[in-house]
């Protein structure tokens, strides 16, 4: 609740700092402060502290899931803020209302972490949703960055019809929007509820790209301006898992036998396409789009598998993703050439950063010491648990193996060709940062329960 | 039935795809296209026929036309019209709060005051970031 009031009053408060604050520094520094106030609200409420008394009628639920994992996703943002607040500038003219329109997205990401009903679920995609078209056409005079936000609007409102039309059939079934009531429906399942189930999964698919629903995602990632694709591959993307996950768990849990074969064949054609398709790139900045894709097929196995292990799994998925991807997202920002032969001799160039970027590329391809691995491993763990379709995780470690590839290849950039690497400014701020994102990764690594411990106390 | 991809069944899906489940769908179909046949039928039976050359022109408020519509218009326009919409919109929202204003009591007034509070902040940015300013 702390949260969730707070940051749609700080997405106000950003809106008036454009106006009032002549000074972009001061912007960027209330936005960290917001940031800190939201992360630190929100661990209070994890220990009962709790600043606002709202009757909410149970729609929306803070319980310890939906509170950790916010946790994780304001700590992952604010590390975000510190890479790249300041790339923000670059983009245009309108830099509070950037800050604004992100502290608008997490609002609904606690909605969309916390919803007991579907209309709260509605809402809370939508609100994450339209603040990310605006985001995305954000570089106005940039074509391809009007082509992205104008497919990405499309595409995105189509989905929304889809669940919104999934969401009227649930309700034609079971007359309720609520998940307690929808569970609570005895007997046989109508037709027409199974209907409602395939058109939510499909519109939550879309929203967190799995394949066959992701032909949105390379082009909207590759058209966006750098600093949000980032932010929408990793925080907004663990979002919709989020919602994908509480909606299959509270809502059709018991009807796991129906859908589980589904989820199977979407994580397998998830990996194959993503994989695939990321070994081709040309283009860093695409090839990590596809890797969203991919790393969202690793995801799409706690959906799969539904139990602890997959729950406790996805929760460490998302740290070790988002840091991983925002660090490397943010170097990326910083060099003028995209392609991989922009990376050639970066390690020569700026050894610390090459260094911290590979880190975080080791964890994106599972290789042990890193979050990555361990997270795979829980993943991978938990389908095994099922106990059936054991192809699935063999299949999962091939394309493991194939993601190798692709990182590695930037790996090779930086440090085994020769090139002249743009000299790029950066601060030691940025530096830091991102040295702390590689020390999480390895951390993370070593020791999961660091971050799994507070789950449960 | 056809089952897709479905490994076992949880709970039987009930059967509802006999033809005695559509009938109501069947109704309303003939019901609406029953409608609008009726309708203008009647209206062409019924109705007294003037013709007159005035009736052919474009009637716009009362106010004689003139020009053509198909000119380049201010950009400016569509972003006041687009705030008029918003705010327009936003104002419907009062009447149900004017229906139920005793029932609703105090927390109503100060729902209401909150969506208020909202609505002038809104306001007060487009104004403050000169989106309305005409001259510029």
């Amino acid at each position: 609740m702390n949260a969730l009031i707070i940051s749609a009053v700080w997405g106000v408060v950003m809106m008036f700092s454009g106006i009032l604050l002549k000074q972009r520094s001061g912007i960027r520094n209330l936005a960290v402060a917001g940031l800190v106030l939201l992360l630190v609200s929100n661990i209070l409420e994890m220990s009962g502290t709790v600043f606002f008394k709202v009757e909410l009628k149970g729609m929306i639920v803070f319980d310890r899931f939906a509170l950790f994992f916010d946790s994780i996703i304001f700590a992952s943002a604010l590390i975000y803020l510190f890479l790249s607040a300041r790339d923000m500038e670059k983009v245009g003219v309108n830099y509070a209302e950037y800050f604004a329109l992100i502290f608008f997205i997490l609002c609904g990401i606690t909605l969309v972490a916390s919803f007991k009903s579907l209309l709260i679920l509605f809402l809370g995609i939508e609100i994450v949703s339209i603040p990310l078209y605006i985001l995305t056409g954000s570089e106005k005079k940039n074509l391809k960055s009007n082509e992205a936000s104008l497919k990405y609007l499309l595409l995105g409102s189509f989905s929304t019809a889809i669940m919104l039309m999934g969401i009227a059939f649930v309700y034609g079934a079971t007359g309720s929007f609520m998940s307690a009531e929808i569970i609570a429906s005895p007997g046989t399942v109508s037709a027409l509820l199974i209907a409602g189930m395939t058109l939510l999964l499909f519109s939550m698919a879309f929203k967190a790209s799995v394949v066959p629903f992701h032909f949105w995602a390379p082009d909207v990632y590759d058209g966006a301006p750098t600093v949000f694709a980032s932010f929408m591959a990793t925080i907004v993307k663990a979002a919709s898992f989020i919602a994908f996950i509480r909606l299959f768990n509270d809502l059709f849990g018991d009807m796991k036998p129906e859908w589980q074969l589904w989820m199977a064949v979407l994580t397998a054609a998830t990996l194959f396409v993503g994989n695939i398709t990321a070994v081709f790139q040309q283009s860093v900045k695409r090839m990590l789009a596809y890797s969203s894709v991919a790393q969202a097929g690793f995801m799409m196995f706690s959906l799969y598998a539904m139990n602890t292990d997959a729950v406790e799994g996805l929760l460490l998925y998302v740290a070790a993703y988002s840091l991983a991807t925002i660090g490397i997202f943010a170097v990326l920002n910083k060099m003028s050439d995209y392609t991989f032969d922009g990376f050639n001799g970066f390690a020569k160039s700026q050894p610390v950063l090459a260094a911290s970027t590979t880190i975080c590329l080791l964890s994106l391809a599972g290789i042990p010491l890193t979050a990555g691995f361990l997270s795979k491993f829980y993943m991978l763990r938990a389908a095994i648990d099922t106990h059936k379709n054991l192809w699935l995780v063999i299949f999962a470690v091939v394309m493991a193996a194939v993601s190798v590839y692709y990182y590695f290849r930037l790996i090779q950039a930086m440090y085994f060709r020769e090139g002249n690497a743009h000299e790029i400014e950066v601060t030691p701020v940025f530096k830091w940062t991102m040295v702390v994102v590689a020390a999480l990764v390895i951390l993370l690594g070593i020791f999961p329960n660091l971050l799994l411990y507070w789950f449960y106390f | 039935m056809i089952y897709l991809l479905q490994e076992e069944l949880s709970k039987k899906v009930m059967d509802v795809n006999d033809i005695a489940s559509y009938l109501p769908i069947g109704i309303q179909i003939v019901c609406a296209a029953g409608l609008v046949a009726f309708l203008m039928l009647v209206t062409h039976l019924l109705g007294p026929k003037r013709k007159t050359a005035d009736k052919l022109q474009s009637f716009t408020s009362g106010i004689e036309s003139h020009g053509d519509a198909r000119q380049p218009v201010a950009i400016k326009y569509f972003l006041v019209a687009i705030l008029f919409v918003l705010f327009d919109v936003e104002v419907i929202f009062f009447y149900p709060y004017a229906v139920n204003f005793k029932g609703l009591g105090w927390s109503g007034f100060w729902a209401v005051l909150l969506f208020v509070g909202f609505f002038l902040c809104g306001f007060i940015y487009i104004i403050k970031k000169g989106a309305l300013k005409w001259e510029e």
